[in-house]
């Protein structure tokens, strides 16, 4: 008897069960909850940065340029080395960028160049961009990879541990021509100082 | 006699003061605490017997005082003179167009000629077979449908089998 109620009872239970699982499993997706849900293939965030799709613009909307993601992962060089480089080339056009690299006796210049000619080529491809030499360097940085440890022996028996490390290497490449940066004088970083301070006020007062 | 008596008085005087040194020091073993009974009458001795291991010899290192703030590290690793410089000497190359230093030679231009020159080099080894067997004339290397000319007449001839390149005059 109760074999048989647990039987019939069965199918209805386990479907039930599904349900209730699919429901808890879409439910975040569905009320955009704050909980940070990962896909099973974790694809990092600058990769996803080229999927993202505007709506089409009004006619009054001034035109939105086109902007072309990139990265390299695992370079085997310093990320604070890397970094020198990156900074070189922020705010460059794309040719001067590559012109800079390329007489660049520095063993990252290499890969950073591999990198912003892909950027370029896929920019030209998939991109909508017109003129390859249109583009100059939004953003470019570089970040800290998985490092390898090592052995390294020191004298009386003492050992040290060394790190192999590895970078990543961002970059953001925008249509258009370079905006020109005003330099600010270090006269006039100190005026706003002065002024900054001359501003302020006692609140709450009467 | 006085000479006698004064040098005597002046050992004496020294060897009086080398004792009252020695007992000042401590290195005098006579002195110590006189026991009824047979005992170790000697004092301790300062252990100078075992090298200062190596966690003695560190108290003597230049060591830093503070840590470093990120505020002065950034000052020291972001400092202009660290920082790479834009050069200012890179201008195309007027024959194949590749960028290049103002005084140095195109790297695809040099690239393009160190092949031909390989294979007109591998031309003369196999023309020679051997090492060290360079005839004491000059060379002239000539491509096809040329024949070579009055200038030509001693010398050794490397034959090309190849159009003569543009940029190999004469």
């Amino acid at each position: 008897m109760a074999v048989s109620a647990v039987s019939v009872a069965g199918p209805a239970l386990l479907s039930r069960l599904v349900g209730q699982i699919q429901a808890r499993i879409l439910a975040p997706c569905s009320q955009g909850s704050c909980l940070h849900t990962t896909a099973q293939l974790n694809t990092k965030n600058w990769d996803r940065k080229n999927r993202i799709v505007y709506p089409p613009q009004q006619k009054d909307e001034p035109p939105r340029p086109a902007e072309v993601f990139h990265c390299r992962r695992q370079i085997k060089y310093s990320k604070d080395k890397m970094w020198y480089l990156a900074k070189l080339i922020k705010g460059m056009s794309i040719d001067q960028a590559l012109a800079q690299l390329e007489f660049s006796d520095k063993k990252g210049a290499i890969a950073i160049k591999e990198v912003l000619l892909e950027a370029q080529e896929m920019a030209v491809k998939n991109h909508n961009v017109e003129f390859k030499s249109n583009l100059y360097v939004a953003e470019s940085f570089s970040g800290k990879g998985k490092y390898l440890k090592r052995i390294r022996y020191h004298g009386r028996g003492m050992f040290g541990i060394m790190d192999k490390v590895h970078c990543h290497y961002f970059v953001k490449l925008v249509e258009g021509t370079p905006p020109v940066v005003v330099q600010k004088t270090p006269f006039d970083q100190a005026k706003e100082y002065v002024e900054q301070l001359r501003s302020r006020t006692i609140i709450h007062s009467l | 006699m006085s000479l006698t008596g004064f040098v005597r008085f002046l050992r004496q005087s020294l060897q009086r003061l080398e004792s009252d040194f020695i007992q000042a020091v401590g290195l005098d073993r006579s002195l110590g605490p006189a026991l009824a009974v047979n005992g170790p009458s000697l004092l301790p001795q300062p252990n100078n017997s075992s090298e200062p291991s190596f966690l003695d010899s560190i108290f003597w290192m230049a060591v830093p005082k503070k840590r470093r703030t990120i505020e002065v590290n950034r000052c020291r690793r972001r400092n202009p003179n660290k920082m790479i410089k834009v050069k200012t000497n890179i201008e195309p190359c007027v024959q194949c167009g590749n960028l290049k230093l103002k005084h140095t030679l195109c790297g695809f231009c040099y690239e393009k000629i160190q092949k031909e020159t390989s294979l007109i080099r591998r031309q003369i080894q196999n023309m020679e077979g051997r090492p060290l067997n360079t005839p004491a004339v000059e060379t002239v290397v000539l491509y096809e449908n040329e024949t070579p000319g009055e200038a030509d007449q001693g010398k050794r001839i490397v034959e090309r089998s190849r159009k003569r390149p543009s940029w190999f005059n004469l």
